[in-house]
This record gives structure tokens, sequence and C-alpha cells, in this order.
């Protein structure tokens, strides 16, 4: 970096050779020449104002190559594309931080159904209580504490499973409960239509099994067990 | 007058939040220790101690990467299907050879007449007691997965968890039958098979019993595929089977109970041949959280041997 | 180098998709008999990128106008006018992410640490008010910055604050640039984001307390003009040091000054220098004393600061959260009735080792002792320059904008009595304006 700051800066250097030289000078006279510049004449003084003109130049063109080389300097670190935020549900711990850390509220992580890897179980561990005792849709025996997962009758002895993702808070308490019982269908993701993809990321920060990262935003997502060609893309 | 205390009630207010600032970055750590949103299972996972019928009294540790299946003989010789191949180990725990496979084993059966019966994810193989290769056969169907075998001198049982149908076939390898398609004349309601795991067991009167996992159940068939007699246990609690699919694996005892394994809470219990519980054999702090497939193998003087695929070990258990 | 990462990369993707590949996540789906079709399931695509050109172009033409607005045609209500179209574009639209002040740390990032890659619209958004800055002077802050906007237009009643105060405070901003270079250079934290004011307005969302300090910034603006921009704000210190060699600046007066006095109470964050009074000489000798004096007391100064910041670096390093996790397993080992951190659990759920995270933690210690040595010695040489900045009398006939701290809002403009060189349309507006004055 500082190299590259030298090398972009010397041919001002040589060019303002003296610019260097002035300044010296004038640090060490500043304080007397403002006393004098009090007794100077006219021309003095547009004599002084000349100097303080052309260091003032010197230093605007240093500090304008040292904007560029910083510039240049983070262009060299350029991501080639656009980067979001995302988890990785395989290093998640459903540790209910992503609900309660994203500047969001409620969180901009969703549980999302992989419907693919889903086995429509009659007792689902994502969307039953695990003392469950009657497999009914009755509030008390959800697991959601926002009733976020429909469940729906298909054909016996299938369910379907849907989230209502206006009410999901992104908690992963089924996530956990599909995981342990389930074949994993239910998984957190940052949902990009809501999320504000901020600088740092409050949930990254607060993260315990640093899940999260910056991915490239044509591939956002990072579904397990699915290919990126298995999920629908719904234009933002 | 006014205007000085407005202004350094305003200053005191900026620093008040310098402070502010100041303070939450450097001392509010771990703000939230615990978790808000706990899957908690701790409950269910509790055991009763009472309950336990069984104790361990030793434990095999097997030199291989990852285990798959396990099988006992009518020596009671224990063959642990294991990294592209068989450890053969004595009752007592001594290891007494290894037979190498071109393949992992996903299951794994001793016939009466001392044939390694291997399945082997989309195709079987045959090998003699010295571990030689004597047939292979392939899969009649596409997107096999094979999850279990038993044999008997004159059968051959394969669990396809992938088109959800178990394969009888003769000694010679000659597909003889499918059995359990859903056939709502015959009363077969058909597997449901939510993850890959799909077990099967000759029992003590030649009938095959299968694991209908997806509906907690246990289906007894004749060999030529009629639905005999069928018994389901859907519960979190232990009484019954928990979850999307349970048991994972079983195995029978000689008294005509099974033994069961389940994933999720991790428990191997004890039910009798009416399908009511019995007891326990081990409980999930026995095991690791998000064990997975613990097999099960029953020896001639019904000790219970299973395998712990996420530690890699062998344990086996007698009655107390 | 990169290549090598490159490979490194694609291994990791074929082993993690391998890994993937394992039966339990390919298992066939169930056989619907009654032809239920399984639905797809959905993924809402992110911001395209054009929107983040959109941005910076925005950006440009902003800046632009407002410069065109100050320098040309001197319009407070141009400025004004800007400055609501900035709260409206970047603070509620755009929901104030991302802006010219936090960029500073994305810079840092990218500098400091080879993992990180940062996007082009980030580069742009800290680079381009530099230069705009470079050349205009700070006319990003006047209206196109939507942290100043906000707290612009919201400051009616400003007090006049005692110069000696205004130096104190202003030195918090410095301060607050070397912490959250420190922390984003070791990629801790954003700390200029995670302590924005009035983003959480922005998005009307927020923690309670990060309202409250939107709210008592707000509170303390109407009486203390732009609390945050002048006390606060890092990107500001770096528009201040660039303005003050800006190449064109606003003035004032639109002629000559004639030293009327009428704008002397005009400018709300006190960044007006008035002509020096005292004529009195100064003895060369003192003078020449007082320097050879303050070259000595300032590298004393930068060394003692950066003493003093070694001495801290394990107490900033302890923010870190790999250093958090390491000192907790340390004291975990030794008392086990503490009950662990979610953190811990996950760790040792995770089964990686202890001696990884020590000599992780250790690392990033030695990487802080190095940046609090940096971090002492810039606080040592800010004081050392504002005790120069103090005992150094700039000689001044005229009523000027100090360069550095005017923030080229042109509130002062309206009360210069010098007539403009007449141009007619400029009649048109003269009777909206209505200088007002304030004490």
């Amino acid at each position: 970096m500082l190299f590259l700051t030298a090398v972009l800066i010397s041919p001002v250097r040589i060019a303002e050779k003296s610019t260097i030289v002035y300044c010296l000078k004038l640090l060490c006279t500043n304080t007397s020449n403002k006393l004098k510049t009090l007794k100077m004449t006219d021309s003095s003084k547009k004599n002084k104002l000349n100097r303080r003109d052309f260091l003032n130049k010197g230093l605007r063109y240093t500090v304008g190559l040292g904007i560029g080389a910083i510039g240049v300097a983070a262009w060299t670190k350029l991501s080639s594309q656009e980067m979001v935020w995302q988890l990785d549900p395989s290093k998640c711990r459903q540790c209910g931080r992503c609900a309660t850390s994203c500047v969001k509220t409620p969180s901009a992580v969703k549980c999302f159904h992989v419907y693919a890897l889903c086995g429509y179980c009659d007792l689902c561990g994502g969307y039953f209580r695990p003392e469950t005792k009657n497999l009914t849709t009755a509030a008390e025996n959800q697991l959601c504490p926002t009733n976020a997962i429909k469940r729906k009758f298909i054909e016996d002895p299938f369910f379907e499973y849907d989230i209502d993702q206006d009410l999901c808070i992104g908690c992963a308490k089924c996530v956990a409960g599909c995981g342990a019982f389930g074949n994993g269908s239910l998984q957190l993701q940052v949902h990009h239509k809501l999320c504000d993809n901020c600088n740092q990321c409050s949930i990254a920060r607060d993260c315990p099994s640093e899940a999260y990262s910056r991915v490239p935003a044509k591939s956002a997502y990072l579904f397990q067990g699915i290919e990126e060609k298995d999920y629908q893309k719904q234009k933002g | 007058m006014k205007q000085k205390i407005i202004i350094v009630s305003s200053v005191l207010l900026l620093l008040a939040a310098l402070f502010f600032i100041g303070r939450d970055f450097f001392y509010e750590k771990n703000k939230n220790k615990e978790n808000q949103y706990e899957y908690d299972l701790s409950n269910l996972k509790e055991t009763d101690s009472s309950q336990i019928c069984y104790r361990e009294v030793s434990r095999i540790l097997p030199e291989s990467d990852n285990l798959y299946a396990i099988a006992t003989d009518n020596k009671d010789r224990i063959y642990i299907a294991g990294n592209e191949k068989i450890l053969v180990y004595e009752s007592n725990g001594n290891l007494l050879e290894t037979i190498e496979l071109k393949e992992d084993a996903s299951a794994i059966k001793i016939s009466p007449d001392a044939k390694i019966y291997l399945a082997m994810n989309d195709h079987v193989e045959v090998l003699d007691s010295m571990g030689v290769l004597q047939d292979s056969w392939d899969s009649p169907n596409d997107k096999a997965i094979f999850t279990s075998i038993d044999a008997s001198e004159t059968d051959v049982f394969v669990a396809d968890a992938g088109n959800k149908i178990v394969y009888h076939y003769n000694t010679q390898g000659e597909l003889m039958n499918e059995i359990g398609r859903k056939d709502s004349l015959k009363g077969i309601p058909g597997f449901i098979i939510p993850s890959p795991f799909f077990d099967l067991a000759i029992g003590r009167d030649d009938e095959l019993w299968v694991v209908n996992s997806g509906r907690h159940a246990f289906e007894a068939y004749d060999f030529t595929g009629s639905l005999i007699s069928s018994w389901e246990r859907t519960s979190m609690s232990i009484e019954g089977f928990s979850g999307c699919c349970n048991p994972t694996h079983m195995a029978i005892l000689s008294n005509g109970s099974f033994v069961t394994s389940e994933k999720g809470l991790e428990r191997v219990k004890i039910h009798l041949p009416s399908g009511d519980y019995d007891c326990l054999v081990a409980g999930p702090e026995s095991f690791d959280e998000g064990t997975k497939g613990i097999d099960l193998a029953v020896d001639s003087k019904d000790r219970i041997i299973l395998l712990d695929p996420y530690n890699g070990n062998v344990r086996i258990y007698e009655k107390l | 180098m990169s290549k090598k990462i490159t490979f490194i990369l694609i291994f990791v993707f074929f082993t993690i998709s391998f890994v993937q590949a394992s039966p339990v996540q390919r298992f066939p789906k169930p056989e619907f008999e009654y032809g239920h079709q399984q639905p797809p399931t959905i993924a809402p695509d992110a911001r395209s990128q054009f929107m983040e050109y959109l941005d910076v172009f925005v950006l440009l033409v902003s800046l632009s106008l407002i410069s065109w607005f100050i320098l040309k045609k001197r319009s407070r209500w141009g400025a004004l006018g800007m400055s609501v179209f900035s709260i409206v574009y970047f603070g509620f639209i755009k929901e104030g992410c991302v802006c010219s002040v936090g960029s500073v740390q994305n810079i840092a990032l990218a500098l400091f640490n080879p993992g990180y890659k940062i996007p082009i619209t980030v580069i742009a958004f800290f680079v381009i008010p530099l230069l705009f800055t470079l050349f205009f002077g700070r006319t990003f802050c006047a209206g196109i910055c939507p942290l100043g906007a906000i707290q612009d237009i919201i400051a009616f009643r400003p007090l006049k604050l005692k110069s000696w105060l205004q130096t104190v405070l202003g030195i918090i901003p410095y301060l607050y640039l070397g912490f959250a270079l420190l922390y984003a250079a070791t990629a801790t934290d954003f700390i200029i984001c995670r302590y924005d004011p009035f983003i959480g307005i922005y998005r009307f969302d927020a923690k309670f307390s990060m309202f409250v300090l939107g709210a008592t910034f707000l509170l303390v603006g109407v009486f203390v003009a732009r609390p945050y921009c002048r006390f606060f704000c890092p990107y500001g210190v770096l528009l201040n040091l660039v303005s003050r060699i800006s190449w064109k600046h606003m003035t004032i007066t639109p002629t000559t000054c004639i030293q009327c006095k009428l704008c002397e109470n005009s400018c709300p964050f006190g960044a007006i220098n008035e002509p020096t009074l005292d004529k009195k000489k100064e003895d060369r000798q003192i003078a020449v004393r007082r320097f050879i004096i303050l070259s000595f007391i300032l590298p004393l100064l930068i060394l003692a600061g950066g003493w003093v910041g070694s001495q801290f670096h394990e107490n900033l390093a302890s923010v870190h959260p790999r250093v958090q996790l390491a000192e907790e397993l340390m004291t975990f080992n030794e008392s086990s009735e503490l009950e662990p951190s979610l953190e811990l659990t996950t760790y040792k759920s995770l089964g990686k080792s202890e001696e990884d995270l020590y000599v992780e933690a250790a690392s990033i210690i030695r990487e802080f002792h190095v940046g609090a040595w940096i971090l002492g010695g810039f606080i040592g040489l800010v004081f050392g320059l504002s005790l120069a900045g103090l005992s150094i009398n700039k000689h001044r006939i005229d009523y000027e904008p100090d360069r550095g701290s005017c923030l080229s809002c042109a509130r002062c403009m309206d009360y210069c009595p010098m007539p403009e060189e007449e141009k007619p349309h400029r009649l048109l507006f003269a009777g909206f304006r209505k200088p007002v004055r304030f004490k």
C-alpha cells in the first residue's frame, strides 16, 4: 500500500521539487512570517499569498493523488460481483440469534421450506412441540412461536407444510426440530427482499458458529441438499 | 442564563451519548447468553433409570473411519461393515480377520449356512464364509438405495429405500417377488420412507418383519407377500416412535420381542411381540446428539450388539 | 497467489458439494397418488447491481448540483432542497446504507484484510465526496450526506458554543476515526455503522437504545447545530483536512468583505473566522522558542500516546469475538460452575481444538498490540496538533469561513450586504430571502 502511494506520489514530488523545501522553510519561518505580514506592503502581501497558493496547490495535488492511491489500492481488492450476506445452513446451530440480532424487526432471516427434501410426515418435528400428544393443528401443539407454519393434508399419510414468511421471525426452532427428527428441509436463509444488506451484518457479528459470509448476489442462497436450478428465483 | 443551561445540558447529553457508545461497545458482551428460542428436548431425553433392563458389558473400537452395519453369525461372531472392509470379531471382542471389499457395504447379514450377504447401496454381493466373492446381483430398479438385507437358507430379502419396496430373491439371485407395494385390495398400505432408513428381519416363524418407518409401524409379511400382521406406535414419549420416520433399525430377540433404535431421540428400546413397549436398552444420554442410524444385531444368547456410527464404536449389552 | 486461492476455493467447493451429496439430502420425494404437485422453493432475488450503480450516479449528480448551487448560485435554498432530497433518497429510500461515513471502514478492512472483497460502489462512496471536497469544499456535508441533512433541517435554535468547548469536543471525531479504523482493520466490527444514530430513524426500526441515541442527537441538534457532524463524524475528519486545501471554497461575500460584522453570528456551526483584532507584535524570539518546544513536544506526545495505547491493547482486543471466546474458555476450564455461553457451547460442538482457538486469539492480540501503538500515537498527534493550533494565531483581515470546519451550508451568504454582480434572473428570487438574525 505504502509502496503504491509512494510510486504514485513520486512524479508529483519531482514535478514540485521545491514544494518540500518550501514546506520546511515555511514551517521554520511560519510564525515570524505572520508578524511580518502585518507590516507588509501590498506587493509583499501578494507575494505571500502566491507562496501560500503554491503550497496549497502542491498539497492539493498530493492529497488528490493520495485519495486516488487509496482508491486504487482498494480497487485491487475489488469484488468482481455484488456481494450480499447469507448464512450457511450446514454451519447453523439454531441458536436463536437470527431472530434477535437483526437490525430489522422481525428479522430479515426467514425459514425457507426446501420442499424437495421434505418427507411430508404426519408427525413433523418442525411443526409439533416435542411433548405433543394429539397431532392436531391446535395452537398449543405448534412449535412455531408465531404459528407461521401451515399444515395441509395432501393424502394419506402425507401432510404439506408451508411457511408464512410474514409471520416467521427466524428463530430456527422448527429448523432444529426438523433437523433432529426429519430430513432438514426447513432451513434458515437471509430473505434478500427484506435484507438491507448492511455494511456489517449485525447477526454475522453475533453468530456463534460463524455461519454468515458475503456471497455473490447472483447465487445468493445456500440451500442445503438441492441444486441452484432446483429452486425458483423470484425477481426483486 | 437560559442559553447557558441549554448549552451545558446539550453538551452533557452528547457526552452521555459518547459514554453510552463506549460502554455498549466495550462492556456489553454476550448479551443474550441463552437461546430464547431453544428447541427443548430435555424432558424427553431424560431417562428413567428404572426403565433400563440392559447394561453395557463391553465395547469394540473398530479401526475404520466410518461404520455402516453390523451382524452376527450362528457362532456369535460379530461382523462389522466399515470403509471398504468387513471386520470380524469373536464374541469376546477379539479381532479375527478383515475382509477387504471394493465398496462400502450399507447392510450385512450372515445366513444360517454361513454365507455373507452384503447390500452395497445398489446391488447385492454374496461372499462365502472365507470372504471370497461368490455372486453379485444388480438392483431391478433405478434409484435403488439398499438399506437392509436378511437371508434364510432359501430366501434373501433386500429393503430398497429408494423405491420403497422389498425384493425377495432366491439364493441364486433370481428375483422372486416384490413385497409391500401399496395395494388397498390386499390391505397393504405401502411403505412410507422419508429418510434413508428402512430395515427388515426374518422372524421366528419364517415371517418377514419390515419397518414402515413413516408410519412408525412394523408389518409382517409371509414369503408370498401377503400382509399377515402389523402394529404401530406413534409417540414422542418412550412408549412409541418419534419424529418423521422411526425406528431406523431393528432386530428380533429369541422370544419374538423387537429391539429398536431411533434417531432424533437417540434411544434403543425393547418392544414386546404385541408392539407394546417393554423396556429401555440405552437412552439418549448414551449417544451424542444427532446420532442417526444405530444398527442392531442379536446373538444366540440374546445379547444386543449395537453400532454407534457417530462415535465409531460397537457396544455389547446383556440383560440385567 | 490469486490462482492458488481460486484453486483452494474450487477444491473446497467440490469437497462441500461432495459432502452434500450424501444420501440423506438426495432422498427421493414421496410419490403422491392423486397428483399433488410439490411447490418450488422460492428464493427472492437481491437488489440488482444496476441499482447500486444508480446510487453512485445519483451521488455524482447531486454533489455536482449542490456544489453549483453553493459556489455558483450562492443559493441557500438550493442547498436546502438538496438536503431534503438526500433525506428522502439516501435516507428513507436507501435506508441510510451504503453511506460515505461508513465506507471508511470498508476501505480499512479491504486494505488490511486479505479475505475481504470490497464492492465498487463503496469505493465510489468513499472517494467521490473526498474529491468533491478537494475541489469545492465540504459541499457533501452541506446537504448530500443523509446524516448531516437530517440534522441540518432540525437546527432551529442554534446557540453559539465557546470556542474552547468547540475545540475540545472537536477532538472526539479524531478518536472515533482512530477507533473505527482499528476495529475495521482488525475485522472486529464496524462501529460507525453500529452506532449510527440516524439509521434507526431512516429505517423506522431499531433497538430502543438506538432510538434513544438518535433522538438525543436530534434533540441536542435543535440547540447545538449538527452535533454528530461536528463532534462525532469520523468521515468529517477527512473532509475537514481535505477541505483546508480545496481548490475553490464558498465565500461569505460575493465580492469583497467590508467588515460590516453582519455575518458574525450567522454561522450555526461557529465556523466563521473573525478578523484578528490584536495587532500587537509577537516577539520573534518567543515564537521561535515556542516552535522549538512544540517540535519537541509533538514526537513526545506521539510516543507517550503510543505507549499508553499499547498498555491497553488487551482491553482493546477483548472486544474481538475470538478473543472473548478464548478468554471464556480459559476461565471456564478453571471454574466449571459458570454457565457456558452460546459461543462456547457452539465452538465445542463444532469439534474444533482449543489449541487452535488460543493460537488464533494470540495472533489477534498481537495485531491489536501494533494497532494500539498506532492508535495511541495518532491520539497523541491529534492532541499535540490541537495544542499547537491553539497557540498559533492566524492573521486575518476579513470575515472568512474556516475552511476546515465550514460545512458549506450557505447560511451566511444571505447576511452579506455586498451586491453581487447583477444577473437579472436573480432578482426573481430576491423576495424569498429573509435573513433572520439569531443570538
